[in-house]
C-alpha cells in the first residue's frame, strides 16, 4: 500500500520481534511441563524445522513476483475461489492478532494491574497499534530499528543479572525422559511462533533488495528462536523445570528472582518491558497485514479506513475469544498447532502449487509466443 | 490561518485528554492507604481452620526522629477456612488493606508443619503481590502469634531482625539455613530431595515480649532466636536436626561460608576458623547399587588455641588439619545418620544426584526412595588446609 518500503535489516528486526513477541510468555511453561529439563532442546529442534519452513515461504515469495499473498492468490485462483481461500487466511491473521492482544491483557491483569478491567488494557494497547499501522510500514520498520537495541540490552541485562543464580544441575539428566517428549513438544513451538510467520507473506513484497531480504528472513527467525531458547534455558537453569511448569508466567517469575547484593531487586518490569515491546511489534505487523490484506481483498486503494472498524472487532474478539485461561492453555496446547498448520502450511502450499503451475504455464505461453 | 486553526483544534483536545488520562492509575495504591506486611504467620486451629497472623509496619514509628511509646509494628490475627479468606478478614481489624510485596518472613506453626504444609503454600506462590525472596521458617516450641508479637531490640522491625539473624547464622556459623518459598516448593515436589526449614523460637518468659518495655532493657528478657533445621518428609515436619547435624548438613551441601570448628587438642581445645569450603558430590554405581561420595575442601585459620603445642612446627599444623578433618567428618556423618536412621528422609538431594547421573536406575527406585536411602552408602572425604595462625605465632598458654 502507498508504496512504502522497508530495508532488509528493518525487516529482519521485525521478524525477530515477531518471533519473540507473546511466545516469550507462552512457550517456556507448557514446554517444561512435558519435556522437563530438555525443553530448550525441543525449541532448538523446532527451530530447525522452522527454518526449512521459512525457505519454503521464501520460495513462495519468489514465485509471487512482488505481489502480496492476497494479490497472488486472487491472481492464481481467480476472483471467487481465490477470495474463498483468502477468507481463511485473513481470519487466521485476525484471530491470531486478537489472541496476542489477549495475551498481553491477561498478563497485565494477572501481574501488574489486577483491578483494571481487561478491555481498557486492550483498548489502550490497540490504540498505539492502530496508530502504528496508520503511519505505515516505513514507520514500523524504523521504530523496530530504534527499539531493537533496547530489547537486546534488556535481554543482556536480564541474562547477566541472573547469571549468579544459574544452577547447571537443573538441566540434568540430559534426555532423562527419553527423546519422545522432546520431539512431541517441538510441535508447540512450530505452531507458535514459526507457522505464524506466514503473516510476513503480506509484508515481504514491500521489502527492498530481493537478494538479501531472503537471508534476512531466515536470519531473523534464527535470532528470534535463539532468544526464545535463551529465555527457556534461563527459566530451567534458575527455576528448574518443575517451577517453570508451575508458573503462569515463568520468565516474569524469573525476573523477580534478580537480586544483586540485596539492593537491586524488584526488576521484574524489565521483562515486562521486553514483552510490551515485542508484543507491540507482533501486533502491529499482524494488524498491518490484516488491514492491508482486507483492503486488497476488497480492492480498496487504502487500508487506513479499515483500521478503526477492524480494531473494534478485534477488541470484542479478544475479550470473547476464550472464557478463561485454562481454556486458552488447552487451546494453545491441543488446537493451535493443527489450526496454525492448516493456515500456515497447507493453505500456502495449496497456493504454492497453484503458483508453480501458473508460472510453468506462463513460461510455456511465453515460449509459444516467442516461437511464433 | 485555516491550517493553524485546524491544528489547534486537534491538539488542544488531545492535550486535555492526556491530562485527564495520565493523572491517575486505576490500580493506584497510595502509601498512606496500605499496610506494609513484613511477616506472616500461619497455623491450624483446633477446628481445622487456618490462623493467620500478619505483622504490619507502623510507618510513623519507623520513619520518625522522635520516637513515641507506640511499638514499631502491630500484629493482627484472624482465622478462616483458607488463607486468603483469613487474609481478607484482616480488614475487620486493620484500618488499611495489606500490601504484601515487602514480606520478609513466613512463619509456619508447629501443628501445621506436622500436618503438612504444601496446601498452605499455594497462596504464597499464586498471589501476584508476593515476591519470592522471603524466608520460610517454623516456629519451634512457641505459637506463631506470640512469636510474631515479640518486640526486638536493636532491629526495630522483628521480621527484619529474624531475616537478618538467619542470614547471619548462615554466613557466620552455618548451623541453620534460610529457605525461600520457591526452593521449598520445588524440593517438596522433588522425589529426590526433602527440604529442611530453619526453626525460630522465643527465648525467655512467655509474657512480656509484646510490651515495649521488653526492648527498653539492655538485655531484653524476651528474645527471638534462630534454631537449627527442621526436617521434612514429603511436606510434614518429622523432627529437628541438632546443632552438629545441622552444621554437617550445611557442610555436605557446601552451604558453609564461614564457620568455626572446635576440637580437643592435648589438654585444652582448639578452635579453627573456617574461611571457605568447597564441596562436591558424586554418585557411583558398583554392581547396580548406588553409593555417594562427598568431597569437601576447606581453608581455614587458627582461631583460638588453649593448648600448649608448638605452632612453629609444620607438624602441629598438620595435626590440627587432621583433627579438623576428623571433626567435620563427624558432623557430616552425624547429619547423614540422623537423616537415615531417625527421619528416613533424603534431605541432601542424593536421590536427585542419582537421578541426574543415572536416570534409568532412578526410575526403578524413585517411588520408594526413602527406604532405599536408609541403606545408602555414603563415603566422605574431607581435606582441610589451615593456612595462617593469626596475630600470634605461638599459643599464649605456652611458656617461651
Amino acid at each position: 500500500m502507498d508504496n512504502q518500503t522497508i530495508s532488509p535489516r528493518q525487516f529482519m528486526f521485525l521478524v525477530i520481534l515477531f518471533t519473540i513477541g507473546s511466545s516469550i510468555i507462552i512457550v517456556p511453561g507448557p514446554l517444561a511441563a512435558q519435556a522437563k529439563q530438555d525443553a530448550w532442546l525441543s525449541i532448538t529442534i523446532s527451530l530447525l524445522i522452522g527454518l526449512t519452513l521459512i525457505l519454503f515461504y521464501n520460495h513462495m515469495a519468489k514465485l509471487m513476483e512482488g505481489k502480496t499473498f492476497v494479490q497472488a492468490t486472487i491472481m492464481v485462483f481467480g476472483n471467487w475461489f481465490g477470495r474463498f481461500i483468502l477468507f481463511f487466511y485473513l481470519s487466521f491473521l485476525f484471530i491470531l492478532a486478537a489472541l496476542v492482544l489477549r495475551n498481553i491483557g491477561d498478563f497485565m491483569t494477572t501481574e501488574i494491574i489486577p483491578e483494571t478491567p481487561l478491555q481498557f488494557t486492550h483498548i489502550l494497547f490497540l490504540i498505539v497499534v492502530i496508530w502504528g499501522a496508520y503511519l505505515g510500514l516505513e514507520v514500523m520498520g524504523r521504530s523496530a530499528e530504534m527499539f531493537m537495541p533496547w530489547v537486546f540490552l534488556l535481554l543482556l541485562f536480564f541474562t547477566i543479572t541472573l547469571a549468579p543464580q544459574i544452577n547447571v544441575e537443573n538441566l540434568q539428566p540430559f534426555l532423562g525422559e527419553g527423546f519422545m517428549p522432546v520431539l512431541s513438544t517441538s510441535t508447540f513451538v512450530i505452531g507458535t511462533p514459526l507457522l505464524e510467520m506466514v503473516t510476513f507473506l503480506m509484508i515481504f513484497p514491500y521489502v527492498k533488495d530481493a537478494k538479501t531480504k531472503r537471508k534476512a528472513w531466515v536470519l531473523g527467525v534464527f535470532i528470534g528462536g535463539m532468544i526464545l531458547t535463551l529465555i527457556t534455558l534461563l527459566c530451567l537453569l534458575v527455576l528448574g523445570s518443575d517451577l517453570t511448569a508451575l508458573n503462569t508466567f515463568p520468565s516474569y517469575k524469573l525476573a523477580q528472582k534478580i537480586n544483586i547484593a540485596g539492593f537491586l531487586e524488584g526488576l521484574e518490569i524489565v521483562i515486562g518491558i521486553i514483552w510490551m515491546l515485542t508484543i507491540f511489534f507482533k501486533m502491529v505487523v499482524l494488524y498491518y497485514a490484516v488491514s492491508v490484506g482486507v483492503a486488497q481483498f476488497l480492492t480498496m486503494d487504502d487500508h487506513r479506513p479499515l483500521l478503526l472498524p477492524l480494531g473494534m472487532g478485534m477488541i470484542v474478539l479478544s475479550i470473547i475469544a476464550y472464557p478463561d485461561v485454562a481454556y486458552f492453555e488447552t487451546f494453545v496446547g491441543d488446537t493451535w498447532f493443527p489450526y496454525a498448520f492448516t493456515h500456515g502450511f497447507i493453505l500456502p502450499a495449496f497456493v504454492w502449487i497453484g503458483l508453480i503451475i501458473k508460472s510453468k504455464r506462463d513460461k510455456k505461453q511465453k515460449d509459444l509466443s516467442s516461437h511464433s | 490561518m485555516m491550517l493553524v486553526k485546524k491544528g489547534v483544534f486537534f491538539k488542544i483536545p488531545a492535550i486535555v485528554l492526556c491530562f485527564i488520562l495520565l493523572t491517575g492509575c486505576w490500580n493506584s495504591n497510595e502509601l498512606d492507604e496500605i499496610g506494609i506486611v513484613v511477616a506472616m504467620g500461619i497455623d491450624k486451629t483446633d477446628d481445622n481452620q487456618y490462623e493467620l497472623v500478619a505483622q504490619v509496619i507502623n510507618p510513623s514509628e519507623i520513619a520518625t526522629d522522635a520516637p513515641t511509646t507506640r511499638p514499631p509494628v502491630s500484629t493482627y490475627s484472624t482465622t478462616g477456612k483458607t488463607l486468603l479468606e483469613a487474609f481478607r478478614k484482616l480488614t475487620h481489624k486493620s484500618p488499611r488493606k495489606m500490601y504484601l510485596s515487602q514480606l520478609r518472613l513466613l512463619v509456619l506453626g508447629k501443628d501445621l508443619a506436622e500436618e503438612g504444609i504444601i496446601s498452605s503454600l499455594d497462596l504464597f506462590y499464586r498471589e501476584h503481590e508476593f515476591r519470592t525472596g522471603f524466608y520460610v521458617t517454623i516456629a519451634k516450641d512457641t505459637d506463631v502469634d506470640t512469636l510474631l508479637s515479640t518486640l526486638t531490640a536493636y532491629e526495630k522491625i522483628p521480621a527484619n531482625k529474624l531475616m537478618n539473624s538467619i542470614e547471619a547464622v548462615e554466613t557466620g556459623h552455618g548451623s541453620s539455613k534460610g529457605i525461600t518459598i520457591d526452593e521449598l516448593i520445588s524440593q517438596i515436589h522433588s522425589k529426590g530431595q526433602s527440604p529442611v526449614i530453619a526453626g525460630v523460637f522465643m527465648e525467655g518468659p512467655e509474657e512480656g515480649g509484646t510490651n515495649i518495655s521488653n526492648v527498653e532493657n539492655i538485655d531484653a528478657p524476651v528474645k527471638l532466636t534462630i534454631d537449627h533445621l527442621g526436617v521434612l518428609k514429603d511436606d510434614r515436619l518429622v523432627g529437628w536436626l541438632d546443632e552438629d547435624a545441622s552444621m554437617g548438613y550445611n557442610y555436605i551441601l557446601g552451604n558453609i561460608k564461614s564457620s568455626v570448628i572446635t576440637h580437643p587438642c592435648q589438654d585444652g581445645t582448639a578452635s579453627i576458623e573456617i574461611l571457605r569450603t568447597q564441596s562436591s558430590m558424586d554418585a557411583a554405581f558398583a554392581g547396580g547399587e548406588p553409593s555417594i561420595s562427598i568431597e569437601l575442601d576447606l581453608e581455614g585459620n587458627i582461631g583460638e588455641l588453649n593448648c600448649p603445642i608448638d605452632l612453629s612446627k609444620e607438624d602441629s599444623i598438620q595435626n590440627l588439619n587432621k583433627e579438623t578433618e576428623k571433626e567435620i567428618k563427624r558432623l557430616m556423618e552425624a547429619s547423614i545418620k540422623s537423616a537415615q536412621n531417625d527421619y528416613e528422609t533424603d534431605i541432601f538431594g542424593f536421590g536427585s544426584l542419582i537421578h541426574r547421573k543415572n536416570p534409568k536406575y532412578w526410575k526403578t527406585v524413585e517411588n520408594d526412595w526413602d527406604t532405599e536411602f536408609k541403606d545408602l552408602h555414603v563415603d566422605i572425604q574431607v581435606k582441610a588446609d589451615l593456612r595462617r595462625k593469626g596475630d600470634s605465632t605461638q599459643p599464649i598458654i605456652k611458656e617461651g
